[in-house]
């Protein structure tokens, strides 16, 4: 990781009784596009705003840039703010709304307009906007002038919330590949906080998931989806599998399990595939929809298998997601097939479905 | 002013509702009348009263005996101001009302109005006995052509207003000290119609009561814009005048007398004193006001409303109209003296009366009067 | 808020909007016409005279004292709009963003002020105010002459008590504008590197103009209007417009001059607003039209 511009260290942040944050640490790199996920009232925005300066910590210390940030107003932070609303002035046009921090840190007056404008740009809007009022502009547009306003005078660290919540799918699919983009061009360090982990994973180089003000765990997309710390942030993201075992150490560090829905012949995974926080004689296993596949008679037999009836299926586009009623298992197993005009299996149909060995995480129940 | 003047000054009837609804703003004058008195709510008694009138008729010690006695419902219009009473009246509400307690001056312009019927003197002998000499029929201030408008039911006179405990009697023996700068912001005019216009005007030497010239006008205007150099306020509410001149910050009311300080006496600042000026070249500078009790001229039997005339000139009533909670009056009723206690006739100055009485001015409608007030609107605002 | 447009045939909007119209003709429209109509009358002896003429206009376009206390009450009225926001403006700032759980117990007081008696409450104020009052018997107390502030029966007081009695409608008109305020946007003007001070003259003060408007409109015209205060608290010395049409109607009797006065403070009245929602207008171009857009 590039050296840290935000540093916060077991920040506590206390509302009467209640603690909206239970001693959190976390560092952003320089450069670094963080996403701050978890439902709501899991202390994400609080924690965004600690860093953005609109409330104090209960204790703890938070640095950016190397500076401890105790005492120092938003106004005097070297970080901008994409408010979930936007928080656009209403009574101020674009031209001004972009120009508001540029005009409070002084800016000669020529370069205000050619930064104004070079913003504009830069976000792919309109130069014709500059005399409108925000009430006039489309959501996208708003969205596009909210990020201007909070770029234009360079911060080191832009933090968004939620910035995207209140848009259309089409419209945010289009808005976050552009802010992928500006992140990668302009090198500053983003945090994001968002309730949609498939958004965090999609732009983040590193996702920190939290709930009930804890940090849950801090990691690069791949390992949140495929190495997640608990059942809880392996079922954040949409539809997965998770099958309770039981389990025994084996030889070579490896672990025993044993499930009486899934047939397996060699039910041990290598201790790279497990959590190493698990403890005791429980276990989940964890199986991502895509991994599971339709197991025919005659062909090669995966690595574990159960048997089931089809319930109902869906066609998503790109993916077939198949939904199988297991005897014994208290859900439906999902999984998700590469689409196909032609429908492997009907409703009701009897199947079994297996995965490989390489597929499995082992994690605390 | 002679018959002939009032005659000449009242040049027209009561509008009939004919003539009223053919101006377009009929409806404005309706408006403008106000709440005419309902004839509702008086369906569980035998006859109704519509009444007219000041402060103090109104109290149910007074009427209330007689709605008992007489089966009778008085439904009260109270009016603050004479002029504007006589307004309501003459702009069509007499047709609603029975009867009317007002100013003496404007009761006596009602008959020849039509607003009021005239007595028959002789219907009232009874009463009038019972009068002191000076109230007895034919009382000229309520005659017209030889017949009365109306009975006398409360007087008093206008004069300096004195308070003992900061000036002496004989400093204002004359209208004087209102002019002199040692009396700089404590003089309080009253913002009442004509009354504070009158006092100075006689001590300008200027009659007001009689047909002004535009010198005498000239003279009035010169004495309220001096008057109104020591004036510290010009006060429309009877309790803020009274608390002035008793805390010393008015040291005299013009255009009041016993009407704003009888009370204060009763309530025991008998170190207050309502007197009269002594004349000035020749001039008498007080002045007897005088409220009479009239009947009005709708097309319904008068009988109650004569019998509720004979009632509120009843010694016995006349007392209770003489002492109520907000002022103290005199009463024409001589033989109400005797009710009176030692306390209420000293509150009431009785031993001064008749001095006060011989040194004044009747009051009655001055023919210049809305010239003299269109100067007081512009000395005001020019202050 | 998007309006649309509709037609004028259309017996939905017809009959909705009628009865309204109906209802402000009644009772706004023919008043004022038949104030009109007085005024080309005369009064004689106390009573009205059909006599269609311009005695009435000739007196009140003759006369200067007239517009001496019509211009007295013009400044008197503005005098006490400046007094009325500035004082209104931190109470409703401080019960829209300060005072947390406390702001009921606030607003419930401040309601039951502006609920009781004016009469009542101007008449108090010379309690407070008299030579031998309250505030000159505290004063006394902490060393000042007796008698120190001599102030009733003074504009001065007019004024004070105009302002107690009509300060309370700009706290709720601005309390309801600073209320509507997104706590956001002042917190992106901090976040743009904007101090307290700057967020309230940049967002806040802007935002709030709506409020400040409504306020300061109904202040003046209630102040035109003001006749107690004068009255009780300015001791009769210097009457304003609604004393002098008082007087015209009650002591004179003169309902032509009364209703020719009336109409000459309504036309004072509505020029002034006029006058100043013009100026405020075109120095902000066209940004009352797009607010007008806004949520």
């Amino acid at each position: 990781m590039p050296s840290a511009i935000i540093e916060a260290s077991r920040i506590i942040k206390d509302y009467g009784s209640f603690r909206a944050l239970h001693s959190v640490s976390l560092e952003v790199g320089t450069g670094e596009f963080v996403a701050l996920v978890g439902p709501s009232g899991c202390g994400k925005t609080t924690l965004l705003k600690i860093i953005a300066g609109f409330e104090e910590p209960t204790s703890g210390e938070l640095k950016i840039a190397g500076s401890n940030m105790d005492g120092v107003p938003a106004a005097k932070r070297p970080v901008r703010m994409v408010f979930q609303r936007l928080a656009l002035f209403p009574h101020k046009t674009v031209r001004d709304n972009i120009g508001f921090p540029l005009k409070l840190a002084k800016t000669e007056k020529v370069e205000a307009d050619r930064r104004v404008r070079a913003m504009l740009d830069l976000m792919h809007l309109n130069p014709s906007y500059l005399g409108r009022y925000p009430a006039q502009l489309s959501g996208g547009e708003q969205q596009r002038v909210a990020l201007a306003r909070a770029l234009v005078s360079r911060p080191g660290v832009l933090l968004l919330d939620e910035p995207m919540s209140a848009l259309d799918v089409k419209l945010k699919k289009s808005l976050q590949a552009e802010l992928k983009n500006l992140h990668r061009n302009l090198g500053t360090s983003f945090v994001l906080v968002t309730h949609d982990l498939e958004e965090a994973m999609m732009l983040a180089d590193r996702i920190c998931v939290m709930r009930s003000g804890r940090v849950l765990q801090v990691g690069t997309p791949s390992e949140i989806y495929y190495r997640p710390v608990d059942t809880f942030v392996a079922s954040f993201i949409g539809d997965t599998n998770l099958f309770p075992v039981s389990i025994a150490n084996g030889q070579g560090g490896s672990v025993a399990f044993s499930s009486p829905i899934i047939a397996c012949d060699s039910a041990i995974a290598p201790k790279a595939q497990c959590s190493p926080t698990i403890e005791g004689d429980r276990a989940s296993l964890l199986v991502r929809p895509e991994a599971m596949r339709f197991v025919e008679a005659g062909n090669a037999q995966p690595f574990a298998t159960l048997n089931g009836k089809v319930e109902e299926f869906f066609i998503k586009g790109a993916s077939i997601q198949f939904r199988i009623r297991v005897d014994g298992h208290p859900v439906p197993v999902v999984m998700d097939l590469p689409g196909t005009p032609n429908i492997p299996a009907a409703v009701g149909a009897d199947v079994t479905i297996g995965f490989d060995r390489s597929d499995v995480f082992l994690l605390q129940e | 002013m002679t018959d002939k003047d009032i005659r000449d000054s009242l040049p027209f009837r009561p509008l009939s509702r004919r003539s009223l609804l053919k101006g377009l703003g009929a409806g404005a004058v309706f408006s403008a009348t106000g709440n005419m008195p309902g004839f509702s709510g008086n369906a569980q008694a035998g006859q109704s009263i519509n009444y007219m009138c000041w402060e103090g008729y109104n109290s149910p010690s007074i009427l209330d005996p007689f709605q008992k006695s007489n089966d009778v419902a008085i439904s009260v219009d109270l009016i603050t101001d004479s002029a504007g009473g006589f307004a309501k009246l003459a702009a069509g509400a007499f047709r609603d009302f029975d009867l009317v307690s007002s100013d003496c001056p404007w009761i006596a312009r009602m008959g020849p109005a039509g607003i009021s019927r005239f007595i028959n003197d002789a219907d009232f002998a009874e009463q009038y006995a019972e009068f002191y000499p000076q109230f007895r029929a034919p009382f000229a201030p309520l005659q017209f052509e030889g017949k009365a408008t109306g009975l006398p039911t409360r007087w008093g006179w206008v004069g300096p207003t004195v308070n003992t405990k900061f000036d002496k009697l004989e400093t204002w023996k004359s209208y004087a000290p209102v002019f002199d700068p040692a009396y700089r912001d404590k003089i309080c005019l009253l913002d009442w119609g004509d009354w504070p216009i009158m006092p100075l005007a006689l001590y300008a030497g200027v009659d007001p009561y009689k047909k002004l010239d535009d010198k005498e006008l000239e003279e009035i205007r010169k004495v309220i814009r001096a008057a109104f150099k020591n004036t510290r306020a010009i006060v429309a509410d009877l309790a803020t005048a009274q608390k002035g001149l008793i805390d010393g910050s008015f040291r005299c009311l013009i255009g009041g007398g016993t009407y704003c300080t009888s009370s204060l006496r009763n309530t025991g600042h008998d170190y207050i004193q309502s007197i009269v000026p002594e004349p000035r070249n020749g001039m008498k500078q007080g002045i007897i006001w005088m409220e009479a009790t009239g009947l009005i001229a709708n097309d319904r039997d008068p009988a109650i409303a004569s019998k509720f005339l004979k009632y509120i000139v009843s010694p016995e009533v006349a007392v209770k109209l003489a002492i109520t909670e907000a002022t103290c009056n005199l009463v024409p009723n001589q033989k109400a003296e005797a009710l009176f206690t030692a306390q209420q006739k000293s509150a009431l100055q009785m031993d001064y009366m008749w001095t006060a009485w011989d040194n004044s001015h009747f009051h009655t409608i001055a023919p210049n009067i809305d010239d003299m007030l269109a100067i007081w609107q512009q000395e005001l605002a020019a202050r | 808020m998007r309006i649309e447009h509709k037609s004028w045939r259309d017996p939905l909007l017809i009959g909705a909007t009628v009865p309204l119209a109906l209802i402000m003709i009644l009772f706004f429209v023919v008043p004022l016409i038949m104030t009109g109509i007085l005024t080309f009358q005369s009064s004689r002896y106390y009573r009205l005279a059909w006599t269609w003429d311009l005695t009435i206009w000739r007196d009140v376009f003759g006369h200067s004292h007239y517009w001496v206390v019509m211009l007295r009450t013009l400044g008197m009225s503005l005098a006490c709009v400046v007094l009325s926001v500035l004082i209104a403006y931190p109470v409703a700032y401080g019960l829209a963003t300060r005072l947390g759980s406390l702001r009921h117990h606030v607003t419930i007081l401040i309601t039951f002020a502006f609920l009781t008696d004016t009469v009542l409450k101007t008449f108090g104020w010379i309690l407070v105010l008299d030579q031998n009052g309250v505030l000159n018997w505290g004063l006394s107390h902490l060393g000042f002459e007796p008698g120190a502030v001599n102030i009733l029966f003074t504009p001065t007081a007019t004024l004070i008590g105009m302002v107690y009695n009509l300060a309370v409608y700009p706290i709720f008109t601005l309390y309801l504008s600073l209320a509507r305020i997104d706590r956001d946007l002042q917190l992106a003007a901090y976040d743009a590197g904007a101090s307290r001070f700057r967020t309230f003259f940049e967002v806040t003060l802007p935002l709030s103009r709506p409020g400040l408007y409504a306020g300061a409109a109904l202040v003046f015209v209630l102040s035109l209007g003001a006749f107690l205060e004068p009255k009780v608290m300015g001791g009769g010395n210097a009457p304003m417009a609604s004393e002098l049409i008082n007087q015209s109607f009650s002591t004179r009797v003169n309902w032509p001059l009364g209703a020719a006065l009336t109409l000459v403070l309504i036309v004072i009245g509505s020029a002034s607003l006029a006058l100043s929602a013009a100026l405020t207008l075109r120095r902000r171009g066209g940004e009352q039209g797009r607010l007008s857009d806004v949520g």
